[in-house]
Protein backbone atom coordinates (compact mmCIF):
# COMPACT_ATOMS: atom_id res chain seq x y z
CA UNK A 1 0.00 0.00 0.00
CA UNK A 2 1.34 3.44 -1.12
CA UNK A 3 1.61 6.04 1.82
CA UNK A 4 -0.88 8.18 -0.02
CA UNK A 5 -3.02 4.83 0.36
CA UNK A 6 -2.62 4.21 3.53
CA UNK A 7 -3.07 8.53 4.30
CA UNK A 8 -6.38 8.06 2.56
CA UNK A 9 -7.61 5.34 4.65
CA UNK A 10 -6.41 6.89 7.84
CA UNK A 11 -7.53 10.36 7.51
CA UNK A 12 -11.48 9.36 7.42
CA UNK A 13 -10.70 7.98 10.60
CA UNK A 14 -8.83 11.39 12.19
CA UNK A 15 -12.07 12.67 11.38
CA UNK A 16 -14.06 10.99 13.70
CA UNK A 17 -11.36 11.17 16.83
CA UNK A 18 -9.06 8.27 16.13
CA UNK A 19 -6.09 8.82 18.01
CA UNK A 20 -4.11 6.19 16.52
CA UNK A 21 -5.13 6.83 12.88
CA UNK A 22 -3.79 10.47 13.47
CA UNK A 23 -0.36 9.14 14.75
CA UNK A 24 -0.40 7.11 11.99
CA UNK A 25 -0.73 10.03 9.43
CA UNK A 26 2.09 12.01 11.89
CA UNK A 27 4.67 9.10 11.28
CA UNK A 28 3.90 8.40 7.60
CA UNK A 29 4.05 12.22 6.44
CA UNK A 30 5.98 14.28 9.40
CA UNK A 31 9.33 13.96 7.91
CA UNK A 32 8.27 15.35 4.20
CA UNK A 33 6.15 17.91 5.70
CA UNK A 34 8.88 19.13 7.71
CA UNK A 35 11.14 19.42 4.66
CA UNK A 36 8.86 21.12 2.48
CA UNK A 37 8.39 23.55 6.13
CA UNK A 38 12.20 23.72 6.56
CA UNK A 39 12.81 24.79 2.34
CA UNK A 40 10.43 27.86 3.09
CA UNK A 41 11.86 28.40 6.76
CA UNK A 42 15.53 27.91 6.85
CA UNK A 43 14.61 27.35 10.53
CA UNK A 44 14.29 24.14 11.84
CA UNK A 45 12.77 25.12 14.66
CA UNK A 46 10.39 27.50 13.05
CA UNK A 47 9.74 24.65 10.77
CA UNK A 48 9.11 22.72 13.46
CA UNK A 49 6.53 24.83 15.33
CA UNK A 50 5.17 25.23 11.64
CA UNK A 51 4.29 21.67 11.52
CA UNK A 52 2.93 21.18 15.14
CA UNK A 53 0.38 24.21 14.10
CA UNK A 54 -0.26 22.41 10.80
CA UNK A 55 -0.98 19.24 12.97
CA UNK A 56 -3.24 21.02 15.30
CA UNK A 57 -5.04 21.68 12.36
CA UNK A 58 -5.01 18.18 10.75
CA UNK A 59 -6.44 16.78 14.37
CA UNK A 60 -9.35 19.48 14.09
CA UNK A 61 -10.51 19.42 10.71
CA UNK A 62 -9.75 16.22 9.02
CA UNK A 63 -13.31 16.07 8.47
CA UNK A 64 -12.65 18.71 5.45
CA UNK A 65 -10.22 16.47 3.50
CA UNK A 66 -12.14 15.75 0.30
CA UNK A 67 -10.68 12.94 -1.66
CA UNK A 68 -12.17 14.13 -4.69
CA UNK A 69 -10.51 17.90 -4.65
CA UNK A 70 -7.18 16.54 -3.61
CA UNK A 71 -5.27 13.38 -2.78
CA UNK A 72 -4.26 13.11 0.92
CA UNK A 73 -0.72 14.05 0.77
CA UNK A 74 -1.11 17.20 -1.29
CA UNK A 75 -3.78 18.35 1.29
CA UNK A 76 -1.39 18.18 4.01
CA UNK A 77 1.38 19.75 2.04
CA UNK A 78 -1.10 22.56 1.38
CA UNK A 79 -1.57 22.72 5.24
CA UNK A 80 2.16 22.81 5.66
CA UNK A 81 2.94 25.36 2.94
CA UNK A 82 0.13 27.65 3.94
CA UNK A 83 1.03 27.66 7.91
CA UNK A 84 4.84 28.14 6.48
CA UNK A 85 4.31 30.85 4.14
CA UNK A 86 2.47 32.68 6.79
CA UNK A 87 4.60 32.30 9.38
CA UNK A 88 7.57 33.58 6.75
CA UNK A 89 5.47 36.49 6.13
CA UNK A 90 4.23 37.71 9.08
CA UNK A 91 8.14 36.81 11.07
CA UNK A 92 9.74 38.76 8.11
CA UNK A 93 9.64 42.72 9.59
CA UNK A 94 10.19 41.58 12.93
CA UNK A 95 13.54 39.21 11.35
CA UNK A 96 14.79 41.92 9.01
CA UNK A 97 15.15 44.32 11.58
CA UNK A 98 17.31 41.77 14.36
CA UNK A 99 19.04 40.16 11.77
CA UNK A 100 22.47 41.41 10.90
CA UNK A 101 24.05 40.49 7.58
CA UNK A 102 26.38 37.89 9.34
CA UNK A 103 27.56 34.40 8.03
CA UNK A 104 24.37 32.24 7.83
CA UNK A 105 22.40 35.19 6.32
CA UNK A 106 25.20 35.50 3.67
CA UNK A 107 24.94 31.76 3.23
CA UNK A 108 21.15 32.23 2.68
CA UNK A 109 21.29 34.69 0.40
CA UNK A 110 23.86 32.87 -1.67
CA UNK A 111 22.09 29.74 -1.34
CA UNK A 112 18.38 31.26 -2.27
CA UNK A 113 18.86 30.87 -6.00
CA UNK A 114 20.36 27.75 -6.19
CA UNK A 115 19.06 25.48 -4.25
CA UNK A 116 15.23 26.04 -5.40
CA UNK A 117 15.95 25.08 -8.45
CA UNK A 118 18.06 22.36 -7.89
CA UNK A 119 15.17 20.81 -6.43
CA UNK A 120 13.47 21.96 -9.36
CA UNK A 121 15.39 20.01 -11.47
CA UNK A 122 15.44 17.05 -9.47
CA UNK A 123 11.50 17.21 -9.32
CA UNK A 124 11.03 17.36 -12.93
CA UNK A 125 13.37 14.58 -13.56
CA UNK A 126 11.24 12.25 -11.26
CA UNK A 127 8.02 13.18 -12.89
CA UNK A 128 9.49 12.45 -16.06
CA UNK A 129 9.24 16.33 -18.06
CA UNK A 130 12.21 17.59 -18.10
CA UNK A 131 12.23 17.97 -21.71
CA UNK A 132 9.15 19.32 -21.76
CA UNK A 133 9.92 22.16 -19.13
CA UNK A 134 12.73 22.62 -20.46
CA UNK A 135 11.16 24.44 -23.40
CA UNK A 136 10.82 26.92 -20.77
CA UNK A 137 13.84 29.29 -20.15
CA UNK A 138 16.19 29.43 -17.40
CA UNK A 139 14.68 32.48 -15.29
CA UNK A 140 10.90 30.83 -15.86
CA UNK A 141 11.94 28.09 -14.02
CA UNK A 142 14.03 29.64 -11.30
CA UNK A 143 11.05 32.09 -10.93
CA UNK A 144 8.90 29.27 -10.53
CA UNK A 145 11.16 27.27 -8.24
CA UNK A 146 11.62 30.58 -6.02
CA UNK A 147 7.77 31.10 -5.17
CA UNK A 148 7.13 27.36 -4.82
CA UNK A 149 10.25 26.06 -2.59
CA UNK A 150 10.96 29.09 -0.54
CA UNK A 151 7.09 31.10 -0.34
CA UNK A 152 8.38 34.24 -2.20
CA UNK A 153 5.94 36.91 -3.53
CA UNK A 154 6.70 38.41 -6.81
CA UNK A 155 8.41 41.26 -5.76
CA UNK A 156 11.13 39.26 -3.65
CA UNK A 157 11.60 36.54 -6.96
CA UNK A 158 12.18 40.12 -8.81
CA UNK A 159 14.74 41.58 -6.06
CA UNK A 160 16.50 38.00 -5.89
CA UNK A 161 16.60 37.98 -9.98
CA UNK A 162 17.45 41.47 -10.22
CA UNK A 163 14.60 41.46 -13.19
CA UNK A 164 11.69 44.29 -13.28
CA UNK A 165 8.13 43.11 -11.03
CA UNK A 166 6.38 43.00 -14.44
CA UNK A 167 8.77 39.87 -16.09
CA UNK A 168 8.77 38.38 -13.29
CA UNK A 169 4.55 38.19 -13.35
CA UNK A 170 4.85 37.00 -16.69
CA UNK A 171 7.90 34.06 -15.66
CA UNK A 172 5.56 33.04 -12.82
CA UNK A 173 2.57 32.31 -15.34
CA UNK A 174 4.72 30.97 -17.87
CA UNK A 175 5.77 28.56 -15.84
CA UNK A 176 3.24 27.61 -13.91
CA UNK A 177 1.18 27.06 -17.45
CA UNK A 178 3.99 24.98 -18.93
CA UNK A 179 4.30 23.24 -15.95
CA UNK A 180 0.34 22.43 -16.26
CA UNK A 181 0.66 21.58 -19.85
CA UNK A 182 3.65 18.97 -19.48
CA UNK A 183 1.59 17.06 -16.55
CA UNK A 184 -1.14 16.84 -18.73
CA UNK A 185 1.15 15.69 -21.67
CA UNK A 186 3.02 13.49 -19.58
CA UNK A 187 -0.33 11.39 -17.76
CA UNK A 188 0.55 12.67 -14.44
CA UNK A 189 -2.53 14.59 -13.60
CA UNK A 190 -4.73 13.49 -11.29
CA UNK A 191 -8.15 12.82 -12.82
CA UNK A 192 -9.81 15.85 -10.59
CA UNK A 193 -13.89 16.65 -10.81
CA UNK A 194 -15.02 18.84 -13.63
CA UNK B 1 -15.73 42.27 -7.98
CA UNK B 2 -17.23 38.93 -9.08
CA UNK B 3 -14.50 36.03 -8.42
CA UNK B 4 -16.10 33.46 -9.42
CA UNK B 5 -15.84 34.62 -13.19
CA UNK B 6 -13.39 31.19 -14.43
CA UNK B 7 -10.58 33.40 -15.81
CA UNK B 8 -10.49 35.20 -12.59
CA UNK B 9 -10.85 32.42 -10.77
CA UNK B 10 -8.53 30.44 -12.32
CA UNK B 11 -5.77 33.13 -11.99
CA UNK B 12 -6.31 33.72 -8.41
CA UNK B 13 -6.57 29.80 -7.78
CA UNK B 14 -2.88 29.44 -9.32
CA UNK B 15 -1.75 32.34 -7.31
CA UNK B 16 -3.08 31.01 -4.23
CA UNK B 17 -1.73 27.81 -4.47
CA UNK B 18 1.71 28.86 -5.77
CA UNK B 19 1.55 30.87 -2.73
CA UNK B 20 2.45 34.01 -4.43
CA UNK B 21 -1.09 35.70 -3.81
CA UNK B 22 -0.32 37.92 -0.67
CA UNK B 23 -1.50 39.82 1.70
CA UNK B 24 -5.78 40.93 2.17
CA UNK B 25 -6.04 39.36 -1.25
CA UNK B 26 -5.03 35.97 0.45
CA UNK B 27 -7.16 36.41 2.90
CA UNK B 28 -9.81 37.39 0.76
CA UNK B 29 -9.52 34.66 -1.40
CA UNK B 30 -9.58 32.08 1.75
CA UNK B 31 -12.99 33.05 2.80
CA UNK B 32 -14.32 32.60 -0.89
CA UNK B 33 -12.83 29.56 -0.72
CA UNK B 34 -14.94 28.13 2.04
CA UNK B 35 -17.85 29.39 0.30
CA UNK B 36 -17.61 28.46 -3.31
CA UNK B 37 -16.70 25.14 -3.99
CA UNK B 38 -15.81 26.21 -7.62
CA UNK B 39 -12.93 28.17 -6.29
CA UNK B 40 -12.05 25.28 -4.34
CA UNK B 41 -11.46 22.75 -7.44
CA UNK B 42 -9.87 25.37 -8.71
CA UNK B 43 -7.48 25.39 -6.46
CA UNK B 44 -7.11 21.54 -5.50
CA UNK B 45 -6.11 21.18 -9.03
CA UNK B 46 -2.76 23.98 -8.82
CA UNK B 47 -2.26 21.77 -5.46
CA UNK B 48 -2.52 18.69 -7.13
CA UNK B 49 0.50 19.78 -9.84
CA UNK B 50 2.15 21.59 -7.60
CA UNK B 51 2.57 18.89 -4.97
CA UNK B 52 4.64 16.65 -7.52
CA UNK B 53 7.06 19.31 -6.93
CA UNK B 54 7.64 18.64 -3.85
CA UNK B 55 8.57 15.03 -4.16
CA UNK B 56 12.05 15.93 -4.52
CA UNK B 57 12.68 17.70 -1.30
CA UNK B 58 14.50 16.12 1.02
CA UNK B 59 12.54 14.41 3.66
CA UNK B 60 13.72 15.54 7.76
CA UNK B 61 13.16 13.78 10.66
CA UNK B 62 11.28 16.03 13.56
CA UNK B 63 12.71 15.82 16.90
CA UNK B 64 10.66 14.13 19.31
CA UNK B 65 9.30 17.20 21.16
CA UNK B 66 6.86 17.98 17.89
CA UNK B 67 5.07 14.96 18.73
CA UNK B 68 5.00 15.28 22.75
CA UNK B 69 3.39 18.71 21.98
CA UNK B 70 0.93 17.70 20.47
CA UNK B 71 -0.24 15.15 22.32
CA UNK B 72 -0.15 17.85 25.50
CA UNK B 73 -1.65 20.26 23.38
CA UNK B 74 -4.70 18.15 21.71
CA UNK B 75 -5.20 15.23 24.59
CA UNK B 76 -3.72 16.39 27.78
CA UNK B 77 -5.71 19.91 28.35
CA UNK B 78 -6.76 20.74 31.77
CA UNK B 79 -10.08 19.45 32.76
CA UNK B 80 -12.56 21.86 34.16
CA UNK B 81 -13.40 20.99 37.92
CA UNK B 82 -17.30 20.23 39.12
CA UNK B 83 -19.81 17.56 38.12
CA UNK B 84 -19.51 18.28 34.15
CA UNK B 85 -15.42 16.94 34.58
CA UNK B 86 -16.38 13.78 33.49
CA UNK B 87 -18.01 14.80 29.84
CA UNK B 88 -15.28 17.10 29.15
CA UNK B 89 -13.02 14.07 29.32
CA UNK B 90 -15.39 12.33 26.96
CA UNK B 91 -15.58 15.11 24.48
CA UNK B 92 -11.85 16.45 24.88
CA UNK B 93 -11.05 12.84 23.19
CA UNK B 94 -13.41 13.49 20.49
CA UNK B 95 -13.89 9.92 20.10
CA UNK B 96 -17.18 10.52 18.84
CA UNK B 97 -17.35 13.37 16.70
CA UNK B 98 -18.83 16.91 16.14
CA UNK B 99 -22.05 15.62 15.60
CA UNK B 100 -22.19 12.47 18.06
CA UNK B 101 -20.70 14.67 21.07
CA UNK B 102 -23.21 17.07 20.55
CA UNK B 103 -26.09 14.60 20.79
CA UNK B 104 -24.11 13.18 23.96
CA UNK B 105 -23.89 16.91 25.65
CA UNK B 106 -27.31 17.57 24.64
CA UNK B 107 -28.78 14.70 26.62
CA UNK B 108 -26.85 15.01 28.80
CA UNK B 109 -27.48 18.64 29.51
CA UNK B 110 -31.21 17.86 29.38
CA UNK B 111 -31.02 15.21 32.31
CA UNK B 112 -28.81 17.67 34.34
CA UNK B 113 -31.33 20.56 33.25
CA UNK B 114 -34.69 19.52 31.77
CA UNK B 115 -35.88 22.66 32.09
CA UNK B 116 -33.02 24.12 29.73
CA UNK B 117 -35.71 23.41 26.06
CA UNK B 118 -38.65 23.59 28.07
CA UNK B 119 -38.53 19.31 28.46
CA UNK B 120 -40.72 18.16 30.90
CA UNK B 121 -39.41 16.62 33.74
CA UNK B 122 -41.30 13.79 33.94
CA UNK B 123 -40.60 12.74 29.75
CA UNK B 124 -38.01 9.70 28.98
CA UNK B 125 -37.84 10.42 25.49
CA UNK B 126 -36.16 13.53 23.82
CA UNK B 127 -38.50 15.78 21.87
CA UNK B 128 -37.87 15.66 18.01
CA UNK B 129 -35.37 18.62 17.65
CA UNK B 130 -32.46 19.89 15.87
CA UNK B 131 -29.44 20.37 17.64
CA UNK B 132 -26.12 22.05 17.11
CA UNK B 133 -22.60 22.27 18.89
CA UNK B 134 -20.24 25.10 17.45
CA UNK B 135 -16.58 24.74 18.33
CA UNK B 136 -14.16 27.66 18.58
CA UNK B 137 -11.01 27.45 16.45
CA UNK B 138 -9.22 25.42 19.48
CA UNK B 139 -11.73 22.59 19.26
CA UNK B 140 -13.54 23.29 22.55
CA UNK B 141 -17.36 23.12 22.67
CA UNK B 142 -18.56 26.82 23.47
CA UNK B 143 -22.39 26.63 22.02
CA UNK B 144 -24.58 24.55 22.22
CA UNK B 145 -27.86 25.89 20.22
CA UNK B 146 -31.14 23.65 20.16
CA UNK B 147 -34.57 23.91 18.79
CA UNK B 148 -37.85 21.33 19.09
CA UNK B 149 -38.34 20.63 15.03
CA UNK B 150 -41.91 22.38 14.74
CA UNK B 151 -40.94 25.50 17.18
CA UNK B 152 -40.09 28.55 16.45
CA UNK B 153 -37.43 29.26 19.33
CA UNK B 154 -33.93 28.27 19.37
CA UNK B 155 -32.55 28.00 22.67
CA UNK B 156 -28.56 28.95 22.94
CA UNK B 157 -26.36 27.89 25.84
CA UNK B 158 -22.76 29.65 26.16
CA UNK B 159 -20.53 26.49 27.62
CA UNK B 160 -17.81 28.94 27.80
CA UNK B 161 -17.79 32.81 27.51
CA UNK B 162 -16.96 33.90 24.20
CA UNK B 163 -15.18 37.69 23.99
CA UNK B 164 -17.35 40.22 21.56
CA UNK B 165 -15.95 43.88 21.27
CA UNK B 166 -18.04 46.23 22.54
CA UNK B 167 -19.99 47.89 19.92
CA UNK B 168 -20.49 44.27 17.86
CA UNK B 169 -22.45 41.29 18.25
CA UNK B 170 -22.32 37.60 17.96
CA UNK B 171 -24.37 36.30 14.80
CA UNK B 172 -25.55 32.77 14.44
CA UNK B 173 -25.91 31.65 11.08
CA UNK B 174 -27.32 28.65 9.26
CA UNK B 175 -25.11 26.90 6.13
CA UNK B 176 -26.91 25.13 4.17
CA UNK B 177 -26.05 21.27 2.85
CA UNK B 178 -25.53 22.41 -0.73
CA UNK B 179 -23.15 25.15 -0.21
CA UNK B 180 -25.93 28.17 -0.73
CA UNK B 181 -25.03 31.19 1.30
CA UNK B 182 -25.44 31.20 4.87
CA UNK B 183 -28.05 32.95 6.43
CA UNK B 184 -28.50 34.64 9.42
CA UNK B 185 -30.47 32.55 12.37
CA UNK B 186 -30.27 35.50 15.27
CA UNK B 187 -27.50 36.91 17.98
CA UNK B 188 -26.25 34.93 20.28
CA UNK B 189 -24.34 36.21 24.42
CA UNK B 190 -21.41 36.35 25.46
CA UNK B 191 -22.22 34.10 28.04
CA UNK B 192 -25.21 32.42 30.03
CA UNK B 193 -28.00 31.28 27.91
CA UNK B 194 -30.55 33.39 25.66
CA UNK B 195 -33.44 31.96 23.63
CA UNK B 196 -33.57 33.50 19.98
CA UNK B 197 -36.68 34.09 18.42
CA UNK B 198 -36.96 32.14 14.59
CA UNK B 199 -38.21 33.63 11.46
CA UNK B 200 -39.81 30.18 10.56
CA UNK B 201 -40.21 26.45 12.23
CA UNK B 202 -36.89 24.85 12.61
CA UNK B 203 -38.20 22.37 10.07
CA UNK B 204 -38.13 24.73 7.46
CA UNK B 205 -35.00 26.63 8.66
CA UNK B 206 -33.14 24.17 9.15
CA UNK B 207 -34.24 21.06 6.96
CA UNK B 208 -31.42 21.37 4.72
CA UNK B 209 -28.68 22.80 6.90
CA UNK B 210 -25.90 20.74 8.25
CA UNK B 211 -23.61 23.21 9.78
CA UNK B 212 -23.69 26.38 12.13
CA UNK B 213 -21.44 29.07 12.50
CA UNK B 214 -21.23 32.37 14.57
CA UNK B 215 -18.81 35.32 12.83
CA UNK B 216 -18.34 38.81 14.74
CA UNK B 217 -20.66 41.54 12.84
CA UNK B 218 -21.49 44.93 13.35
CA UNK B 219 -24.54 44.84 13.75
CA UNK B 220 -27.77 42.14 13.88
CA UNK B 221 -27.37 40.22 10.29
CA UNK B 222 -30.98 41.04 8.62
CA UNK B 223 -32.28 38.11 5.79
CA UNK B 224 -30.28 38.63 2.75
CA UNK B 225 -26.94 39.36 4.81
CA UNK B 226 -23.75 37.90 4.46
CA UNK B 227 -21.02 37.25 6.79
CA UNK B 228 -18.23 39.85 7.01
CA UNK B 229 -15.89 37.94 8.33
CA UNK B 230 -14.13 35.22 9.33
CA UNK B 231 -16.54 32.29 11.36
CA UNK B 232 -15.04 32.75 15.26
CA UNK B 233 -17.09 28.89 15.89
CA UNK B 234 -18.62 26.34 13.90
CA UNK B 235 -20.26 23.30 14.23
CA UNK B 236 -22.55 20.16 13.19
CA UNK B 237 -26.47 20.92 13.13
CA UNK B 238 -28.29 17.60 13.39
CA UNK B 239 -31.60 15.98 13.57
CA UNK B 240 -32.11 14.39 16.38
CA UNK B 241 -35.12 11.88 15.70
Amino acid sequence: MSTNEDLAALLPRVALGDRAAFEGVYRASCAHLLGVAFRILNSRERAEEVLQEAFMNVWHSAGGFDASVAGPMTWLINIVRNKAIDALRSGKTERASTLALDEEAMAVAADARQQPQALLERSLEKLRITGCMGELGAPQRQALALAYYRGMVHTEIAETLGAPLGTVKGWVKRGLDKLKDCLEAAGVRRDSPA
Amino acid sequence: MNYLLPERLERLAREYALGTLAGPARRRFERLLRQAPAAMRAVGAWQERLGSLASAVPPMQPSDSVWRGLEGRLFASPAPRGPLRWLWSVLSVRALGGALAGALLFAVLLRLQPGLIGLEPQSDALPQSYVGLLLDSAGKPTVLASSKRHGTVMTVKLLQPVAIPAGSVAQLWALPKDGSAAFPVGTVPGSGTATVALADTSEKLFFDVTRLAVSIEAAPAKAGDKPSGDFVLSGHCVKLW
